[in-house]
């Protein structure tokens, strides 16, 4: 086995953006969140086609729809975390967490799936908020991942 | 290891060219409205890393943002692929990739692939750019073995770069010495990077 080598390279991003001008971090922050903000309404829209496409799933318990599942949740995760959606994220990423491990196990468990996409929603039609009762859902959540896997 | 910055510092991203890379249009459409605001001009964007590999030959670029999972080639199949297929220094190309939920099984494969940096979602724009400036500013020395090509994945204790305001006297110089014990055995690795689930 050859021995490692090391070398220091100064990559041509760090050379351009020490050439003097630019904008102030303060207005690139600004705009960036300004055209976060422009795609919020779209992202919010898909995000409620795919949970809807979980819970059509979750009602009809598809066999061959398990690995389906994780990928439509890891999709809504990406998309729920370009915005600022709280305990509809957290959720979310539990149920991505416990697809993936069930997947593993080759144990899947329909009522815990079912019991997240519920809460999803419930969590949706609140606005996202973080409050009492979306904290209270959110540990709900956490007792049954620990059940799982 | 976010750099501190005051509103009042400057960020220059005039002139580079970024590769944005995700396989959902939508997520890419974002990611482009978000760089574009932090002032950069041309980017350049792909909804396959299969698609990205054939951009990259054909044109450098200076920075890439790529999403772990994708089908066909995923985030870090791309990762290993330009860190060990392309030439230097194209091959040394800071890369930032974007995390959503990381599936057991590739747990290993984010921490080998050799990205710059791992950014986990939810992304907001500050964090995204505290992780390019900060790689603009990035000392660690670019690493060449049989099973490991990318910057030094050894970063815990080195702090902020040098010059840059929150370093301490404490931190630790970029240079990583010579190893002075024998390698861990691989399964003892993988035990340490291994998931385990914890009561919060």
């Amino acid at each position: 086995m050859s021995p490692p080598t090391r070398v220091s390279i100064r990559s041509s991003l760090s050379r351009k953006m020490a050439v003097p001008g630019g904008r102030t971090v303060a207005e690139a922050l600004e705009r960036a969140e300004k055209g976060l903000e422009s795609h919020r309404e779209a992202g919010l829209v898909t995000m409620g086609l795919k949970l809807a496409w979980l819970e059509a799933a979750v009602a009809s318990r598809a066999a061959d729809s398990t690995g389906e599942i994780y990928r439509v949740a890891a999709d809504l995760l990406d998309m729920s975390g370009f915005f600022e959606t709280g305990p509809f994220y957290e959720a979310t990423f539990s149920l991505c967490d416990i697809a993936d491990r069930m997947q593993a196990a080759g144990s899947w468990d329909w009522p815990s799936i079912e019991v997240h996409v519920r809460s999803m929603r419930l969590i949706m039609a609140d606005g996202c908020r973080e409050s009492e009762p979306s904290r209270t859902v959110l540990k709900g959540l956490l007792a049954v991942a620990r059940t799982v896997g | 290891m976010a750099t501190p910055s005051r509103s009042t510092d400057r960020v220059n991203l005039e002139h580079i060219t970024v590769l944005l890379i995700d396989d959902n249009p939508q997520a890419l459409d974002i990611l482009a409205s978000v760089v574009q605001g932090f002032g950069v001009r041309e980017q350049m964007r792909s909804t396959s890393a299969l698609e990205a590999t054939h951009i990259l030959k054909r044109k450098p670029v200076d920075l890439i943002l790529v999403d772990c999972a994708m089908p066909e080639m995923d985030g870090y199949d791309f990762v290993k692929w330009l860190r060990r297929e392309m030439p230097s220094p194209a091959n040394a190309t800071p890369v930032i990739m974007l995390m959503g939920h990381a599936a057991s099984s590739k747990v290993c494969a984010g921490r080998d692939c050799g990205a710059s940096f791992v950014v986990t979602k939810p992304i907001t724009p500050t964090v995204l750019l505290q992780r390019i400036r900060w790689l603009a500013r990035d000392e660690r020395e670019f690493v060449t073995c049989e099973t490991y090509v990318g910057p030094d994945r050894r970063v815990r204790n080195l702090g902020p770069p040098r010059d840059t305001a929150g370093r301490r006297a404490s931190d630790l110089s970029a240079h990583v010495g010579e190893a002075t014990e024998g390698n861990m055995d691989q399964s003892a690795i993988d035990d340490l990077m291994k998931p385990r689930r914890v009561a919060i």
